[in-house]
């Protein structure tokens, strides 16, 4: 029963009468739609964040007190990989891209630093209807510290069942970014546009509740288009070994430019671990990398002098 | 904001590469349902519940014409015809014809211009115009409603609605603020090898074969000297340029302009999903930027607020989702300070 009522606490902030009007009536229809979103709007703008990964910049909204975001599959494109979140005060944080969903373009992003993070609610009950006004926030071409993030209003222009479109024109730098309801509810994750203004693609909050724990359990889920999926065994070290009656592997040979000997890995370093696991012999070791991708971070402890020394480098493409 | 780096040209803005997928719209989605395009926000039904302040842009705004084709908007500013509009717009049009409310104007002249904010001061022969009526401030909150010109029949004046949509702020010169001139040493001196189009030097006479001899009183003899003394300055102000031309020294004051906007029209990703933008789109002292659906003709009129007042004056369309107005109390300033020379 409880379970059962939750939902309807999010829904207890009364749906705007104006969504149920087909278009504003006046002055005061224009004011009631003006104050909503002024009202909404300081909350949800500390919750709106730029998520920065390589050379690359898109957008994101944290959904937890504990730093989960919700983002777009080809922002992190891919799992488990290294992301710097900046918050709307200018704050870097370290973060990792959890789970993505490849057909629909969802994906979840966890902030690693401890805090506690300002945060949105979600629309859980898929409540949009078509015609709703709606307004959409993100970094619109990148981060820009003296512009801040960028709002925009529109209307639900069409619905399907894995994308929302709206009026609220989006550009390069908002994918991932909030499209929110004029509760200040998040109802959308911006993913892609189209030639025209009015065609701005968001994925809705439903996507997202249905793969939720998959997700957050680093799944890549589907296949393409929004993100590829990493090919097992296509990572490359670089490095020779031989096991060691004592346990471990000896480097007998670093690959010249290879990720090993960018990372310092020398000829005569001994390998006790990787990602945890102590290694005995080479088809072990072996094995573990075919079951990884170009650009997967690993983590070695290596033995060298008689000292032990954690490495962490990525698996270049082999 | 980030210092732009002039290395790299082709991110216009200096900035880091944003990501963003293109996705074709005939995809068929499954069970879809779409709204009418009249009850869109740009649709003839939401927009009609703007017909007050549409009154306004049809008294007190202008169209500004290349012969019959529209060019561009205006602010009326008084009642004997002095108009503001979009400078480098306005010079690109061969046959100038202004529309105010239903009367065409063939005698409109450019008075002068404010190269500093892009603005020019038009004057028709006209009286009993309706000025427009200034806001008190242009410190909105996020969100408010903001309306400007759209596209226009022969004698009325259609619109576009929005809201405020980011901090009012600086727009730097994108790419640096430069001379705009391409130089080259010859027997140790910086000879002009080209003038940009539409440069500062271009304006201030400077030509190909003048020698430069001192930029801001100080000796320059090398490229390098130039960029180092302009490295901190602002897109649309001036440095004394001092050059040699047959045995004649000069000096001159020179605008600089932003580097990525003068030369090479190199496109990122963003500027070739936005459509048509407005060639001058940096180099903005203040701008307060909006969200309306806009394409770059629809630039150089009033900006309003719902009490049909002048909050500001739309400069640019920036890019699909940015577009940017001077502020009105700048707006205020710029108006009083080109008619007050014009009629001492």
């Amino acid at each position: 029963m409880c379970a059962l009522l939750a939902p309807m606490a999010f829904a207890g902030e009364s749906r705007k009468y104006f969504n149920d009007k087909k278009a504003p009536g006046g002055r005061q229809d224009l004011e009631a739609i003006q104050s909503a979103i002024q009202e909404a709007l300081p909350k949800v703008r500390a919750a709106a964040v730029c998520v920065l990964l390589g050379e690359g910049s898109g957008s994101g909204v944290i959904v937890s007190a504990d730093g989960l975001i919700l983002t777009a599959a080809h922002v992190t494109a891919g799992v488990k990989k290294k992301v710097t979140v900046v918050l709307e005060d200018g704050t870097e944080l370290k973060a990792v891209s959890l789970g993505l969903v490849a057909e629909t373009d969802a994906a979840m992003i966890q902030i690693i630093e401890k805090g506690s993070y300002p945060f949105v609610e979600i629309d859980r009950t898929n409540s949009a209807r078509l015609g709703d006004w709606v307004f959409a926030l993100g970094h619109s071409g990148g981060l820009d510290k003296e512009r801040g993030s960028v709002v925009r209003l529109g209307r639900m222009v069409r619905m399907a069942n894995s994308t929302f479109q709206s009026d609220c024109t989006l550009i390069g730098g908002d994918s991932g970014g909030p499209l929110f309801d004029m509760n200040g509810n998040l109802i959308g994750i911006h993913s892609r546009v189209g030639a025209q203004l009015q065609a701005n693609m968001h994925v809705p909050m439903s996507e997202f509740i249905t793969h939720w724990d998959g997700m957050l359990k680093s799944e890549f889920i589907g296949e393409g288009p929004f993100a590829e999926k990493p090919e097992k065994g296509s990572g490359f070290l670089g490095l020779a070994t031989e096991a060691r009656p004592s346990g471990g592997l000896r480097v007998s040979k670093v690959g010249e430019k290879s990720p090993a000997q960018e990372a310092g890995i020398k000829e005569g370093d001994v390998i006790l671990k990787l990602n945890g696991t102590a290694l005995e012999t080479r088809e072990q070791m072996q094995g573990m990398l075919k079951e990884m991708a170009k650009g997967d971070e690993i983590s070695l402890e290596l033995l060298r002098d008689g000292k032990t020394k954690p490495y962490t480098l990525n698996l270049g493409e082999r | 904001m980030e210092k732009p780096n002039p290395t790299h040209s082709t991110s216009v803005n200096g900035k880091i590469r944003a990501i963003i997928c293109f996705a074709l719209l005939s995809l068929p989605l499954a069970g879809q349902q779409s709204l009418d395009s009249a009850f869109r926000t740009a649709g003839t039904a939401v927009v009609a519940a703007f017909e007050a302040q549409r009154q306004v842009l049809q008294t007190s705004s202008a169209v500004i014409l290349d012969g019959r084709k529209e060019a561009g908007y205006g602010v009326v500013i008084s009642e004997d015809g002095y108009i503001l509009t979009k400078a480098s717009e306005v010079s690109q049009v061969a046959k100038l014809n202004v529309t105010v409310d239903e009367k065409n104007y063939t005698d409109a002249k450019v008075i002068r211009v404010d190269a500093i904010w892009d603005v020019a001061l038009l004057k028709i022969s006209a009286s009993g115009l309706i000025p427009v009526n200034y806001a008190a401030t242009s410190a909105v909150p996020q969100g408010t409603w903001v309306v400007g010109n759209g596209a226009t029949t022969r004698t009325s004046r259609r619109l576009l609605a929005g809201i405020v949509s980011a901090k009012i702020r600086e727009i730097p010169a994108s790419g640096g603020a430069v001379l705009g001139v391409v130089l080259k040493l010859t027997k140790n001196l910086l000879e002009i090898e080209e003038v940009g189009e539409k440069s500062g030097a271009s304006e201030a006479g400077l030509q190909k074969g003048d020698f430069i001899l001192k930029v801001e009183g100080k000796p320059i003899k090398k490229i390098e000297e130039i960029a180092e003394l302009l490295k901190d300055r602002k897109g649309g102000s001036t440095v004394k340029v001092t050059y040699r031309r047959k045995k004649i020294e000069t000096t001159v004051d020179v605008r600089l302009a932003a580097r990525a906007e003068l030369f090479a029209d190199q496109q990122n990703r963003n500027d070739q999903m936005s459509g048509e933008y407005s060639a001058r789109r940096s180099g903005f002292p203040r701008v307060m930027q909006h969200d309306l659906l806009g394409s770059r003709l629809v630039v150089g009129g009033p900006l309003l607020d719902l009490d049909g007042r002048c909050i500001g004056m739309n400069i640019a369309r920036a890019n699909r989702a940015e577009n940017y107005a001077i502020p009105v109390e700048d707006l205020k300033e710029i108006a009083a300070r080109m008619v007050k020379i014009d009629t001492e």
